[in-house]
């Protein structure tokens, strides 16, 4: 991503075009920002992110307890 | 849980399967920011690629995720072509093997929807934007409704930002 695109990115996301599938989706409660954010990644590192965001996820779970009252 | 799809499309690549990544990682792929817990692959039905398939996976000792642990399972090349989805848990982590999807059809549609991406200098098939658009609208579920939303946005801001 080009510096000229991640700022006409973040002015759109801010501001979508009246219409847009952007502004639908902020409406809807969408975080462009996090969108924004992926795009500067590749697909190697968005895939990195995921895996390990799982893998510990993976390690927190045994230690979760519910309580029931 | 979650296979490192890096590692997946290593293997299936060195074996030659044909396969496109498809469901939550290809959405990652293309910049969304949800999460899932396994990985997605449509793969060919021909008789050669279900061959390569069930060889790929054999190291990794594919069983039934959900199933009875001692129900008897082979995810071998009769298996496979008797079936058509297989939802496995693997050494690698959990892969859902797809012979079709909803909204899009066979695999050679699947093909046609798909891009070819390079990922850490390994090139395998991910569904495109607009294919991961058409399976969620097709699959009609109400958190999929989110799942449209963000990759309509996606699609929209690539386009005008040229990305």
């Amino acid at each position: 991503m080009t510096p000229e695109q991640r700022h006409f990115a973040y002015e759109l996301i801010t501001n979508p075009p009246p219409g847009s599938k952007l502004a639908e989706a902020k409406a809807y409660g969408i975080d462009l920002t996090l969108l924004v954010e992926n795009l500067e990644l590749s697909v190697a590192e968005r895939w990195a992110r995921l895996y390990a965001f799982e893998s510990f996820l993976e390690k927190l779970r045994p230690s979760v307890t519910v309580k029931h009252e | 849980m979650i296979p490192d799809p890096r590692r997946v499309i290593t293997v299936l690549n060195k074996a030659d399967v044909e396969y496109v990544v498809i469901g939550g990682v290809a959405m990652v792929a293309h910049g969304s920011a949800r999460t899932t817990l396994d990985m997605d692959v449509c793969y060919r039905r021909s008789k050669e690629n279900i061959e390569k398939l069930s060889e790929a996976l054999q190291p990794f000792h594919p069983r039934l995720r959900g199933a009875p642990a001692d129900l008897p399972f082979r995810f071998d090349a009769r298996t496979i072509q008797a079936g058509l989805n297989f939802t496995l848990f693997t050494d690698l982590g959990d892969l859902d093997f797809l012979g079709e999807v909803s909204g899009i059809g066979s695999f050679e549609a699947v093909l046609d929807a798909s891009e070819i991406n390079q990922v850490a200098g390994i090139e395998c098939r991910i569904l495109s934007l607009s294919g991961l658009i058409r399976a969620k609208q097709a699959a009609g579920r109400n958190k999929d409704l989110n799942a449209i939303h963000e990759l309509e946005a996606l699609r929209d801001l690539k386009k005008r930002t040229g990305l």
